[in-house]
């Protein structure tokens, strides 16, 4: 897996590459986490390059929103392919973030 | 490949012949049940109950891909094992390591979702197994039977709900996967399993060791 760090006027995006599981959880933790106690509140995490994640990466992603959601912050997520969306349904996450098409459409609600 | 044991005549030498050549199958076997599931059913109706059945059954198994490992289940309670040579053949993964790191995160997403009228919280018991055989007794089954399997049962009443309980001897594949891989040895959730307890289970005629990992 690759993270990618890119910083815009709106908010960080955060690109993930490859497979997202227990191998590689943790760099993904680590660098939410860093950011959200740096009080980067506004996250775009881009999934569009994302492969396959497993409940150990799903886990990082749910303690990323409700930390940054108890900041007041934004949490948004992108470009989830057909697997991953039908993985992000099964955990009852297409109800609780908030999930756009693109980067470009989900840049407009920052 | 199960071997299907079906022998008419009691006293078969055959019988006997053929069971003392079934090898061992050694693997990861867990069992995982939901929590509360029986109150539930008196309380609601099949809508209210199959509903959070679905929701807990899928999220536990196809986040990770466990549903092709169910042997299978028997009320709220399933059985799932992995042998080793089909957790070593997976391209990652593979270890112990990575399935206790992934059943945990099952019970953490579920325990954590914000919305908690969809999921039921669960209780799993995880073991590795050594005297464990691929064999069935019923015509088109696929099922594994041996001491080891009893006792990952046994283990199962030490386990409580948000709580894995995990024998001595998988704990010690997670240690030995973790120092493989050049990793702490509490790494993940590894950081929360308790000291090591020693129990006598029914029908086991040897004490036992486990430990437990309260989901956070």
């Amino acid at each position: 897996m690759e993270i990618n760090e890119q910083k815009t006027d709106q908010c960080v995006i955060i690109g993930i590459t490859g497979r997202l599981d227990t191998t590689n959880y943790s760099l993904l933790e680590k660098k939410l986490m860093e950011l959200i106690d740096n009080h980067q509140d506004k996250i775009l995490v881009d999934c569009s390059k994302m492969d396959y994640v497993s409940s150990s990466g799903l886990r990082i992603l749910l303690m990323a929103l409700k930390k940054i959601t108890m900041q007041k912050g934004k949490f948004v997520l992108c470009g989830l392919q057909e697997n991953i969306h039908e993985i992000f349904e099964i955990s009852g996450f297409t109800s609780i973030f908030e999930i756009h098409s693109s980067p470009e459409e989900a840049l407009r609600v920052f | 490949m199960v071997n299907y044991i079906h022998f008419t005549d009691p006293n078969s030498e055959e019988m006997v012949r053929v069971l003392e050549q079934i090898p061992r199958c050694p693997g990861t076997c867990f069992f995982m049940d939901i929590n509360r599931s029986t109150d539930m059913k008196y309380q609601g109706g099949l809508k209210d109950w199959g509903r959070k059945l679905n929701n807990t059954f899928n999220n536990l198994l196809y986040s990770n891909n466990f549903q092709q490992h169910i042997v299978k289940g028997i009320g709220d309670e399933m059985m799932l094992f992995i042998p080793d040579e089909v957790l070593q053949k997976k391209s990652s993964n593979n270890t112990c390591f990575a399935l206790l790191e992934d059943i945990y995160a099952a019970l953490f997403l579920i325990k954590n979702h914000p919305d908690q009228s969809l999921f039921l919280n669960c209780k799993v018991a995880i073991h590795y197994c050594t005297e464990v055989h691929n064999i069935t007794f019923f015509d088109g089954a696929d099922d594994y039977y041996g001491r080891d399997i009893d006792l990952t049962a046994r283990l199962m009443s030490k386990s409580i709900e948000n709580r894995i309980v995990l024998s001595e001897m998988f704990y010690m594949k997670v240690i030995n996967d973790l120092i493989n891989m050049g990793l702490p040895v509490e790494t993940g959730c590894m950081s929360r399993v308790s000291e090591r307890y020693v129990e006598n289970f029914r029908g086991v005629p040897v004490s036992t060791a486990f430990r437990v990992i309260d989901v956070q």
